[in-house]
């Protein structure tokens, strides 16, 4: 049997994980996460992580550096969705060109989210 | 010269040290508010963006109830969970408008301009209203502006401004009201596009219209107003106007409905 496809959600804020979390484990996901950019590379690199959902603002600094982070290690998640509070094209064309899979503005309802993992893992 | 000038000079040198005494005091009065308004737009800028996160929270709780993602309901118990969502989104959407004003504010907007098609935003905005105003029974109507040139400007915030009058529009007339959108062009060669918004709803008195683009003023600000809302959609419509060196202005009365305008130069300067 394939093992189920993991998320890690690496965001700081411990209300929002927690409500992803019981989005993603009933939608049937395995789930994962972080609150820092260290912890974030940390998990990335121990475990394999097929979708990566990145709070931008951490408190140690931005959530592109995990990405960085990972790549130099050979350890990316297939896809990783950013989520930002900007939504305008600079901030959008950064993100894309760090490596991110797709740019969601924050809060995404969870339809569009739910969408945009299965749109990104086929 | 007068007798007194000449005979006191001493008396003259003391008020001036008086005025400049009394100048120096009026600056440091003056650094003090810029330094406790920046103090306060930094204080906006982070209780908006504490308040976006749990909310987010919230609202994500609500929709996996609503969506019967941990088992159905019935129907009842799902309207009751559509209305956190919906009040949650309305309770974003002011914050929002709280963060936008705080950018505009501290001049951290920065426009980036491309040609489009004005007429194609106002209908969007039109559309994106529909549901609201089909609650009032209102109707929202493009008057003209199929043959306008296209203008050279930041869409998102030509966007966010019709957007914020229209929706005032729609707060301010009562069930069964006319709302229209129409244009005009001005300067020897039409350069200058002239926006109107406008509805026969309750009005503005005269003394009030320079106050309601004053940011967090309202006509009605007691608590007990009919009509809620940040208090701030008309300063941002402004500053978003202004960056585009356009005007904004209102022409209403009491009673009589109220006609907004904005101005747009047609054929802006390109970088």
């Amino acid at each position: 049997m394939a093992s189920p496809t993991r998320i890690l959600i690496v965001e700081d804020s411990p209300l929002v994980t927690d409500a992803f979390r019981v989005l993603f484990t009933e939608a049937g996901y395995e789930v994962d996460a972080a609150s820092t950019v260290a912890e974030a590379i940390e998990r990335g690199t121990s475990t394999q992580v097929d979708v990566m959902l990145l709070d931008l603002s951490l408190p140690d600094g931005n959530g592109l550096e995990i990405l960085e982070a990972l790549r130099e290690r050979g350890s990316l998640p297939r896809s990783t969705l950013a989520m930002t509070g900007h939504s305008d094209p600079k901030s959008r064309r950064t993100c894309l060109d760090a490596g991110c899979s797709e740019v969601l503005l924050k809060p995404v309802p969870i339809g569009e989210l739910l969408r945009q993992i299965e749109r990104h893992l086929a | 010269m007068t007798m007194s000038e000449r005979t006191e000079p001493a008396s003259l040198k003391k008020r001036i040290k008086t005025l400049e005494s009394q100048a120096r005091d009026a600056q440091r009065a003056i650094d003090e508010l810029k330094a406790r308004d920046a103090l306060k737009t930094q204080f906006l800028s982070n209780i908006s963006h504490d308040l976006r996160t749990p909310l987010a929270a919230i609202i994500t709780h609500a929709e996996i109830l609503r969506d019967g993602m941990l088992g159905e309901l019935n129907p009842k118990q799902r309207d009751s969970v559509s209305g956190i969502v919906s009040g949650g989104q309305q309770l974003l959407d002011m914050i929002d408008e709280i963060l936008t004003y705080v950018r505009s504010a501290s001049d951290q907007v920065n426009l980036v301009p491309t040609e489009f098609n004005i007429t194609e935003v106002v209908d969007q905005v039109r559309m994106l209203n529909q549901a609201l105003a089909a609650k009032k029974h209102l109707s929202i109507e493009r008057l003209n502006g199929d043959d306008l040139p296209p203008v050279y400007a930041d869409r998102d915030k030509i966007k966010h401004v019709l957007g914020n009058l229209i929706g005032n529009a729609i707060k301010f007339t009562p069930d069964g009201g006319r709302i229209w959108i129409g244009f005009s062009r001005r300067g020897k060669e039409g350069e200058e596009l002239v926006v109107e918004v406008g509805d026969n709803g309750y009005g503005i008195a005269r003394d009030h219209h320079e106050l309601v683009f004053r940011e967090f003023a309202q006509v009605d600000a007691s608590p007990s107003r009919p009509h809620h809302g940040t208090g701030l959609g008309l300063a941002i419509a402004r500053k978003l106007v202004e960056l585009h060196s356009g005007r904004i202005w209102v022409e209403s009365e009491l009673g009589k409905g109220s006609r907004f305008f904005f101005t747009l130069p047609l054929n802006a300067q390109r970088e």
